[in-house]
């Protein structure tokens, strides 16, 4: 008898360790954008005066608080800091503390490795608080690099420690919502549903409570509220933490009770095992893939509509108050274009759909991943079918996606704006529904090239390679850095339809890269050998 | 003492019953082999048996210890060999063996490093990249290398290769001897044949017989084959046995019960040879197949 470690420190490790790519990528990224956040505020409004213009023209505006937040003082550099880094990153938090939970507790279960460890020597109970504290080590992580980037970029100690803690509360209270979706639902996706789900109304609820007056109240609602709340840089009220620590052990405590209780590899919700057999679309590998698609898409076409109805609403209340030449100028360079009029604000709105068209894009070559590691591409390539046939098929299936997401967001985001009375003619939102597409293809064919040259990493160098091109686009211009560096990243070349005019030549560009990469890929997955999990 | 003892066990999920009301009992340093075919309800009899899931009724108790109400201390004396080997993809067998042994808290270090030679396996490939037989050979190298005075195994030599099934074989006779107590869940006969003493049949959630083997061979029909010098006579026919022709000079007699009758009747044939065969496990495992009403194994 050799090993003396406790057998729950393994397993905390072992979530801890599982995560570690994760967690070290989101680390980054938290540091990163706390650090470049205050540097660019400082260099683009250095005197009190231009930053009065600018809370007067952007900050105060409603629409943009959608995007960022209530911002509360945005004259000094912690409360710009707040509003910015705070209200973006909580978001990134809150998802990201949903998925934590789930990969340690639910997809454990899903693949049959619960069951290995609960064989041995540890209760449930503590089986679930390991893998809760491998999460927490995580978080841990994430607060430190947050503090290190703002530390970084020139803001105080403490209260950058307490700013990150407003970031890392809210995943403290996603990762709950998490577990608890683990132990209702049965398997990993639907947890992964129920989750994503609750962020949604999360980020609902907080802009109801930002931009509509009198129901200000509903900011208590919910966990992105409490982080505005707390009021980092900005009169701190760190007796606003109470709402997160005691929801966040109200959550892993109803999400334990259940765990001691049910049956290990099920969930509480019940699905059905048996069904009559339902034989539509299942005559080609191409209609069974979009088959098994079908309700993630769905999804993506409500949430995207969803959000183009809201953006279109919010529009008209954009404000036009005056504002000087200068800052206008320095506001495009934000990346945010000119959001003083609905079509301005249209446009601006619309980058954010481009950015969700490119994330379409990368959930299809997790998707063809998926099909591949679960080794059911090695089923379907045992039959008579061609390896190009079947890629070729999925390509086509990713391009109908991405075209019904733009296409989607486009109708509802002109049905939003013409039902509150804003001027805009229906081709004209369309184009800036094609506008999003050339941005689209172009990532999916790098990640398409990612997923036949390196297939076990494709999933992650999709997803990493937007949000990296994203946050450039949107923090690169900030840090005053040479131009040609900013032009690297794809989301610098979209016009701002409607507010600005296609840009036809960065589009045929994209789109000529996009496909040739495609084609690429498609001579290259010919010749690889097919890699399992 | 027993090892395992199960009370009217029984499990439900939703409408259909996974197992009707087991009752069963396995004495500390006895080998069980557990038989059904695939659905019968084995895997939901060791869930339950580990309280891994709630028994709608009934109870399971391993070493006296409620299995669902503490687990933990159910699982001290246990090792567990799945039925299909989910390991950690990224972690290579080395490492799962690290972390199984923790889990259970210890395990014979020395024991395993003569298991992964005797079952030939690379430890420093990661598990992703192993056949399912060679993850199935980490989840009993893990099993066996605990010592543990219980091991429930399900199914445990799937995918392995014939060597390596006579590798097990040894391992279970060896691990017999030393007085640990072995829960073999199998629907292979000649590997049950070849190490249990105690034989149960499950059969749709119930458990339709129970013995040892030499008890179930009773209950199934001995064969006697005798050949003549000359043509086969025509005999009376007996009650409990039924004949047929074998070759030219030849008859082949399935004999439920006693052969006194049989062998009396043969007297004053001229016989030129006579073999007899105990039913094998596989011909009492058809037999509880075939006979059962409507209760087709699936």
């Amino acid at each position: 008898m050799a090993t003396a470690a406790l057998p729950v420190s393994t397993l905390v490790r072992r979530t801890f360790v599982d995560a570690r790519v994760r967690t070290i990528s989101c680390a980054c990224l938290f540091a990163i954008y706390g650090y470049i956040q205050p540097l660019g505020f400082r260099h683009t409004y250095p005197t009190l005066e231009i930053r009065l213009q600018f809370a007067r023209s952007f900050a105060n505006n409603k629409a943009v608080v959608l995007f960022y937040g209530k911002a509360y003082d945005i004259l000094t550099v912690g409360g710009y800091s707040a509003w910015r880094v705070g209200g973006t990153l909580a978001i990134i938090a809150a998802v990201l503390g949903v998925v934590a939970a789930i990969r340690a507790l639910r997809s454990e279960e899903d693949a049959g490795r619960a069951e290995l460890v609960l064989a041995g020597i540890v209760s449930r109970g503590s089986a679930f608080y390991a893998a809760i504290a491998g999460v927490a080590g995580g978080m841990l992580v994430l607060w430190l690099a947050e503090t290190a980037g703002l530390v970084g970029g020139g803001l105080p100690a403490a209260g950058s420690m307490y700013l990150a803690l407003s970031d890392i509360t809210v995943m403290a209270v996603f990762a709950g919502i998490g577990a608890l979706a683990s132990q209702l639902a049965p398997t990993r996706r639907v947890a992964t549903e129920l989750g994503v789900a609750a962020v949604g109304v999360s980020w609902l609820l907080r802009v109801a409570a930002d931009t509509s007056s009198g129901v200000g109240w509903l900011r208590w609602a919910t966990p992105l509220g409490w982080a505005e709340e707390l009021h980092a840089f900005t009169g701190a009220q760190p007796l606003v933490l109470l709402l997160p620590a005691a929801a966040t052990v109200a959550l892993l405590a109803a999400a334990a009770r259940i765990a001691a209780t049910r049956d290990v590899g099920t969930g509480l919700l019940v699905v059905r095992d048996s069904a009559e057999p339902r034989l539509w679309l299942l005559s080609s590998p191409t209609a069974q893939a979009l088959r098994r698609e079908l309700p993630s898409l769905i999804a993506w076409v409500a949430g995207v509509g969803l959000f183009g109805v809201v953006m279109g609403v919010v529009s008209k209340s954009v404000s036009s108050a005056g504002i000087a030449k200068k800052l206008s100028r320095e506001l495009a360079k934000l990346g945010s274009g000119s959001v003083l009029t609905p079509l301005g604000y249209l446009g601006f709105a619309f980058i954010f759909f481009v950015l969700a068209v490119a994330l379409f894009a990368c959930s299809q070559v997790a998707a063809m991943r998926h099909e591949e590691s679960d080794e059911q591409l090695e089923t379907l390539l045992a039959q008579p079918v061609g390896r190009s046939g079947w890629l070729g098929g999925r390509l086509l299936l990713a391009i109908a996606g991405i075209v019904a997401v733009a296409a989607t967001a486009s109708v509802l985001t002109w049905l939003g704006a013409v039902s509150q009375g804003v001027s805009v003619s229906l081709p004209r939102m369309l184009e800036a529904g094609v506008n999003c597409l050339p941005v689209g293809l172009l990532f999916l064919g790098l990640g398409t090239l990612a997923y036949a040259v390196v297939p076990r990493a494709a999933t992650g160098i999709a997803y990493g390679l937007v949000a990296v091109a994203f946050l450039w686009y949107l923090t690169g211009a900030l840090a005053g850095v040479p131009k040609w560096l900013v032009d690297l990243t794809p989301f610098e070349h979209v016009g701002l339809v409607p507010a600005a005019a296609f840009r036809p030549i960065s589009a045929l560009v994209m789109l000529a890269i996009g496909a040739a990469v495609a084609l690429l890929s498609l001579r290259i997955f010919e010749r690889r050998d097919l890699a399992g999990a | 003492m027993t090892a395992i003892r199960a009370e009217h066990l029984s499990k439900r999920y939703g409408s259909t019953v996974a197992l009707d009301a087991l009752d069963l009992e396995v004495r500390e340093g006895e080998v069980y082999g557990y038989l059904g075919p695939n659905g019968a309800g084995k895997t939901t009899t060791i869930r339950l048996l580990l309280g891994l899931h709630r028994p709608t009724g009934g109870r399971a108790e391993l070493f006296g210890v409620d299995a669902w109400r503490d687990p933990v201390q159910a699982h001290r004396r246990v090792a567990y060999v799945a039925g299909e080997p989910f390991l950690w993809p990224s972690l290579t067998s080395a490492e799962t063996f690290e972390f199984l042994a923790r889990v259970h808290g210890g395990t014979d270090v020395r024991y395993r490093d003569e298991l992964v030679e005797r079952f030939q396996l690379d430890t420093r490939k990661r598990t992703r990249a192993l056949s399912k037989g060679n993850r199935q050979k980490v989840q009993l190298i893990a099993a066996l290398a605990t010592r543990a005075d219980l091991l429930l195994l399900d199914e445990p030599t799937a995918g392995l290769d014939p060597l390596m099934e006579v590798t097990f074989r040894d391992c279970i006779l060896e691990a017999k001897k030393r007085g640990q107590t072995i829960f073999l869940s199998s629907h292979i006969l000649s590997e049950v044949e070849a190490v249990c003493d105690r034989v149960g049949i499950l059969r749709a959630g119930k458990l339709v017989d129970q013995g040892t083997l030499d008890e179930l061979r009773h209950l199934g029909a001995q064969t006697v084959e005798v050949t003549f010098d000359g043509p086969a006579p025509k005999l009376a026919p007996l009650s409990g046995v039924t004949v047929e022709p074998s070759g030219a000079s030849g008859l082949r007699f399935e004999v439920t019960g006693a052969v006194g009758p049989l062998i009396e009747a043969l007297g004053g044939e001229p016989v030129a040879t006579l073999t007899s065969r105990a039913a094998s496990l596989e011909e009492i495992f058809l037999h509880h197949y075939d006979h059962g009403n409507g209760g087709a194994p699936g």
